[in-house]
């Protein structure tokens, strides 16, 4: 084999690991997250009649300043609870308008930022140096989970590092 | 003389509680959707009002809020869709469109 040919065939199975590595598989879900994270937001989701636990890791919550991009190795999950309903199937309330999660756990969806993640997708699909991925209520990952849909709508939050709650919560104060 | 008092003093709490029935009754505000904006986009309620969204352009929008302790997301809307968002506890909220960056509405509420 001469060198040439050599550096080629090594170049292209670097640029193959590189496109293999990108996507969801490259997004764990953290052990024990329920315990490790942070909770800084409950999302209610009357539509699906589902409430939204949302968690921060705590090496991110702690350097993150307001109006700036997250750190480096941010993850987000967004934990999708069943909320309790009445009898008539409506979500139950609160007093203050709230309504109740129940402990099943339905979807978790997890975000991580690694810097130079986001080189490996075009433009029009990039969300900075952002990645997704999907896993179900006990932790298992969803293999078939498709994330054009996230990139899709955290593009248009290009401001807040392509956040809709974590940064907005930093700038209100109310993240930790 | 007593029946006029006695009249008097009926339409007299007729009225008070009528009055007062007003008062204490929740009202309905209107927020539009359209050309990329919220409107009004500042708005000042009592609890136990709702407010009225109404989707009057040709393009999805969305009534999502960020602010901790009020956090709603009442999903995609459809243009010439109405959806309802009642508020019920006090304090001052943010409403933006998840769709459309910068469409943004404030809700301050009180007692």
């Amino acid at each position: 084999m001469n060198r040439p040919f050599l550096l080629a065939t090594l170049a292209g199975i670097v640029t193959l690991s590189g496109y293999a590595m990108a996507g969801p598989e490259r997004v764990s879900l953290p052990q024990n997250y329920r315990d490790s994270l942070i909770r800084y937001l409950e999302v209610d989701r009357p539509d699906r009649k589902i409430v939204r636990f949302m968690y921060v890791n705590p090496e991110a919550s702690a350097v993150a300043r307001p109006g700036e991009d997250l750190p480096e190795g941010t993850v987000l999950i967004m934990e999708d609870r069943a909320a309790e309903l009445d009898a008539g199937g409506a979500p139950k309330r609160t007093v203050d308008g709230r309504m109740v999660a129940t402990d099943k756990i339905l979807t978790l969806f997890v975000m991580e930022k690694r810097k130079g993640w986001g080189a490996d997708y075009p433009a029009d699909k990039r969300n900075g140096d952002w990645d997704y991925a999907t896993f179900n209520g006990d932790g298992t990952r969803r293999a078939d989970a498709k994330h054009d849909g996230c990139f899709a709508c955290h593009k248009n939050r290009s401001q807040r590092d392509f956040t809709f709650t974590y940064w907005k919560s930093v700038a209100d104060g109310t993240h930790k | 003389m007593k029946h006029d008092w006695c009249t008097t003093a009926f339409f007299a709490g007729l009225l008070l509680s009528l009055g007062l029935g007003a008062n204490a009754a929740a009202d309905e505000v209107t927020i539009t959707m359209a050309g990329g904006k919220y409107s009004p986009a500042s708005l000042r309620l009592k609890a136990g009002d709702t407010i009225r969204f109404i989707n009057d352009d040709n393009v999805d929008h969305n009534v999502f809020v960020p602010t901790k302790g009020f956090s709603v997301d009442i999903g995609k809307q459809e243009p010439g869709k109405v959806l309802t968002l009642p508020v019920m506890k006090v304090g001052k909220f943010e409403v933006e469109c998840a769709l459309h960056e910068g469409m943004t509405a404030m809700v301050e509420v009180s007692p």
